[in-house]
């Protein structure tokens, strides 16, 4: 291990050393509003629900459980499950580790955009990722016309769709990206004269990068898989529509019992909530297995000199080298699997199909901006891209005060059960926001919260599903603050508060706003809850394109969806610039 | 600093006026009626036109469609509501083979021609649940639908043994039986023609024929329209909506599909749901149904648009497993199909 990684015991250990007894009084009453909050609108909610799974007859019973694992159905669905999400795993790998070795070392004309862009597939809802994967890798879509005309082919040559592979690429295009990000962040950090030395000691380009490069960025690649996994185990309403009703994952179980199949005895009804705790019990598991991941790797890289990039494109000579040949072929795939499916849409939304043909249009868009009432959408359309903007920033503003207090926690104490402690908090993450929304559902209906029907049931459910992504992204950054400068400013006499404004809250900043960015990211592109809380005029943008989906109107879907990743990337955008000149003043 | 602190201020102030917009939206609530209804009621029926006609005709009643799924999933919804402590819905829209669910649940009040005068104008032959709890107000036949441009008039399967056929392998886009009623009724017809003991086997020789099994109508005729395949699990009416899309009979067979409305138990306007209803059932709104709902209306009173003579196919053959049996096998049929499809056992 190169000598400036320092391990996490390291650091100091309290803040609250010498800050006093009233403080740390104070401190443990902020901590207590986040966690009564997940008390109120996840923990008991959640339980209600679980419990259906562990009763039978008013009594407590392990039937339902049983009659799970025992059933080889309910086998195949569990290993299924798990399947599908290590090659959903690999494949995000394997798509997103290029990029981010191309946007650690080459410099290259709107690096920053595509940087800011990669956060864009997370906002897509499944449902608009769905179409666009049927109209570009579909049988009828453009890559197998396009290769069918080239070859002369009678059948479609690339069966994507609708099987294991398609499910597989489109999880790959949701969670590549994040893939990407946590490793860019390890790898920008990483000292070059690591490398350096390694080549000059003789080291060939494979063994550098196997033996020096390759353990530092892992603690960013794992922890990224980690999450990969987590989401992919969890992802159902692409299972459901990419790879169709032949394949069935624990969610979408979960999802057909509970919501459709319903039966006098409500047995159903009890089979998806033991299945919802049998999926809860795996997924918690896999949590604590990235908390420790990632809290065993979490190391401070200091970095004493920052990695020059070197220009993307430097003549036509370097252009046909080899190496870079590859580099070409990876871009010309990725651009496929992630800029494809997106062009798609916006092909889509600007054609109308008639009789005669078809032609370009505009009328689509024409269509989703008018202001006047629709009944599908129980509002205008336009009201829900007001709303989808509403409810990511009414749920930002309660999840960044609430995650901000907790991280400041679990970074600062040290106690024996934190881990656990820390997986406990962070359970929204290991819930599906399906789970999440049947056990919202129940206790909004019911006092002493009778939400249903309010915005506020939406906002609530978009904070607690966004909060351990605001948490995770501020606990690292906390970590690493040097304690010297708080206690610095104080001997000069600030005030704790002075210090917390003018020292903490500027350098958490870059923190704070990855935080907010992937928190409204999440907010925006959420559908499954949404769909089952919102009541009319309570619409989102993903909702309305599931709303104009279910129309006969064709284009009328796409071009939702384009408004809505036009809106998702201009936010992202936004939020990074203003984020980097924030920073720049410091 | 400054800067920042104005861009917060902007954030709040932003939420707030949004909020404050949608109380507004909210205000001047007189009394509200809520309908459950299955989602391509309010995308492609005539919801718009209830809500504006029921409102104007009622002055300070507020209509509040309520549809995130498919008829199956509304039951589902309005059950788990009760149980846990009630439902804002005061009427329910569904089909019928959820029929003997929402019976078994015992979820809405009978009703007789007194209370829906319109009633009397239903053809007797819709009229399938003897207690009047849910009402007809529309029908229809599920059928397969081709597109012409892909497959010729002699490519055509006649029968459903034809429907296994090597050649139409990856040529069948149908819909979750589980979740889409549409689906559900495909499953039922099947049972019709083979059997409570045959249908598992014919199924299992039918799933070379399926390209996909998707959630939803929607989204399998999505598909369909976008030429993914070239036949779809959808209703005789279709080729009134683009005459591209034909109707296909296999065994000269229809399976019939009744729509039904009923109040539910605990509401608390049950004058102003009953008058809902006879609303839906009169003439003005049944002759609105074929073209938005491509179905055909309940009330016989009811005039066709004149292009339906030739578009709107009534099968030889209208086919319906009784709804008792339904009630008692639909579970089990349900989870052998699941099992079936998932794992190919």
């Amino acid at each position: 291990m190169p000598p400036s990684l320092k391990g996490r015991g390291d650091s100091p250990p309290s803040l609250g050393e010498g800050v006093g007894e009233r403080s740390g009084a104070w401190r443990l009453g902020l901590l207590l509003l986040p966690i009564l909050f997940l008390i109120l609108f996840f923990y008991a909610p959640l339980a209600n629900l679980l419990r259906e799974g562990l009763t039978k007859d008013g009594t407590f019973s392990l039937e339902f459980v049983q009659k799970i694992l025992t059933d080889e159905y309910f086998q195949h669905v569990i290993l299924f499950t798990f399947w599908q999400a290590l090659l959903s795993t690999l494949a995000s790998i394997a798509l997103g580790l290029p990029l981010a070795y191309i946007l650690t070392r080459y410099d290259f004309p709107l690096k920053r955009a595509v940087r800011s862009l990669t956060i864009v597939p997370f906002v897509l809802p499944a449902i608009t990722v769905a179409l666009g994967f049927a109209l570009l890798f579909g049988r009828n879509g453009y890559l197998n016309q396009f290769l069918m005309n080239l070859f002369g082919l009678r059948e479609p040559p690339l069966p994507i769709m609708y099987s294991l592979a398609g499910i597989v690429l489109a999880h790959a295009f949701y969670n590549a990206p994040i893939i990407t990000r946590t490793v860019h962040a390890a790898w920008e950090r990483l000292d070059p004269r690591y490398e350096e030395s390694a080549r000059a000691l003789g080291a060939s380009r494979f063994y550098v990068f196997k033996d020096v490069t390759l353990p530092m960025i892992l603690p960013g690649l794992l922890s990224g898989a980690a999450l990969v996994f987590i989401f992919c185990f969890l992802s159902f309403p692409i299972v459901l529509s990419v790879g169709g009703g032949r394949f069935s994952t624990i969610e979408v179980e979960i999802y057909t019992r509970v919501v459709t199949m319903l039966d006098p005895q409500l047995t159903n009804y009890k089979i998806g909530a033991a299945l919802a705790l049998i999926g809860l019990t795996l997924s918690l598991t896999m949590t604590y297995i990235y908390l420790r991941v990632q809290g065993g790797f979490a190391r401070q890289l200091e970095q004493l000199r920052p990695r020059p990039p070197v220009p993307l494109f430097a003549g036509v000579r370097d252009f046909l080298r080899p190496t870079k040949l590859l580099l070409w072929v990876y871009v010309l795939v990725s651009l496929l699997i992630f800029v494809g499916p997106v062009l798609a849409i916006l092909a889509d939304s600007l054609w109308e199909e008639t009789v005669f043909g078809g032609h370009w249009t505009l009328r689509w868009y024409a269509y989703i901006f008018t202001p006047q009432y629709e009944a599908f959408l129980g509002d205008s359309p336009l009201r829900a891209i007001l709303n989808s903007i509403g409810f990511g920033v009414g749920a930002m503003l309660i999840a960044l005060p609430m995650g901000l207090i907790f991280a400041y926690v679990i970074a600062r104490l040290r106690w024996g059960g934190r881990r656990i402690f820390d997986t406990l908090l962070m359970a929204p993450l290991a819930t599906s926001s399906i789970v999440l929304a049947f056990a919202l559902l129940r206790a909004f209906n019911a006092p002493p919260f009778r939400l249903m029907g309010t915005p506020y049931a939406v906002i609530i459910a978009h904070s607690v599903i966004i909060f351990p992504f605001v948490v995770r992204a501020l606990v690292p950054v906390l970590e690493n603050l040097d304690v010297k400068l708080i206690e610095g400013a104080q001997s000069l006499g600030a005030s704790r508060l002075r210090a917390l404004r003018e020292i903490e809250l500027p350098l958490v900043a870059t923190g704070l706003l990855a935080g907010a960015v992937f928190a409204f990211a999440l907010s925006l592109g959420e559908m499954s809850a949404t769909l089952m809380l919102a009541r009319p005029g309570l619409n989102t943008m993903p909702v309305a394109v599931y709303r104009f989906l279910s129309q006969h109107s064709l284009g009328a879907p796409s071009a939702m969806s384009v408004v809505m990743i036009a809106v998702s990337a201009l936010a992202f955008i936004l939020l990074e610039r203003w984020g980097e000149r924030a920073l720049q003043r410091f | 600093m400054l800067r920042r602190a104005a861009l917060v201020a902007l954030l709040i102030g932003s939420v707030l006026a949004w909020s404050v917009s949608f109380s507004v939206a909210q205000a001047g609530e007189g009394s509200k009626l809520v309908v459950y209804v299955y989602d391509s009621f309010v995308s492609w029926g005539p919801a718009k036109f209830i809500k504006t006609e029921f409102e104007k005709r009622n002055p300070g009643v507020e209509v509040e469609f309520v549809a995130t799924g498919p008829s199956r999933a509304m039951l589902a919804r309005l059950v788990q509501e009760i149980q846990s402590g009630g439902t804002p819905a005061d009427v329910f829209m569904g089909e019928i083979n959820d029929i003997p669910k929402a019976k078994q649940f015992g979820l809405f009040v009978p009703l007789g021609e007194s209370d829906v005068p319109n009633l009397k104008t239903v053809a007797k032959s819709l009229l399938f649940d003897p207690e009047r709890t849910l009402i007809p107000y529309e029908h229809g036949f599920i059928t397969l639908v081709y597109d012409s441009e892909k497959l010729k008039p002699e490519e055509l399967p006649k029968t459903f043994a034809d429907l296994t056929k090597s050649q139409y392998q990856k040529k069948l886009i149908i819909q979750d039986a589980r979740t889409s009623s549409v689906g559900h009724a495909f499953l039922l017809w099947t049972i019709y023609n083979y059997g409570n003991l045959g249908y598992l086997d014919y199924w299992k020789q039918l799933l070379p024929t399926i390209l996909t099994i998707q959630p939803g109508w929607s989204a399998a005729y999505k598909l369909f329209t976008k030429g993914e395949a070239p036949m779809v699990v959808s209703f005789s009416t279709d080729a009134c909506f683009d005459a591209r899309y034909k109707p296909l009979l296999p065994n000269n067979q229809g399976y019939r599909t009744i729509f039904g409305a009923g109040i539910v138990r605990t509401t608390d306007n049950p004058k102003l749901a009953r008058a809902f209803l006879d609303f839906l059932l009169s003439v003005e709104v049944q002759e609105k149904l074929p073209d938005t709902e491509v179905m055909f209306p309940a009330n016989s009173q009811a005039k066709l648009p004149e292009k339906w003579r030739t578009c709107a196919v009534i099968p030889p053959n209208p086919v319906m497993l009784p709804l008792d049996l339904v009630a008692e096998n639909d579970d089990r049929w349900l989870d052998e199909w699941a099992r079936l499809v998932v794992t190919g056992r």
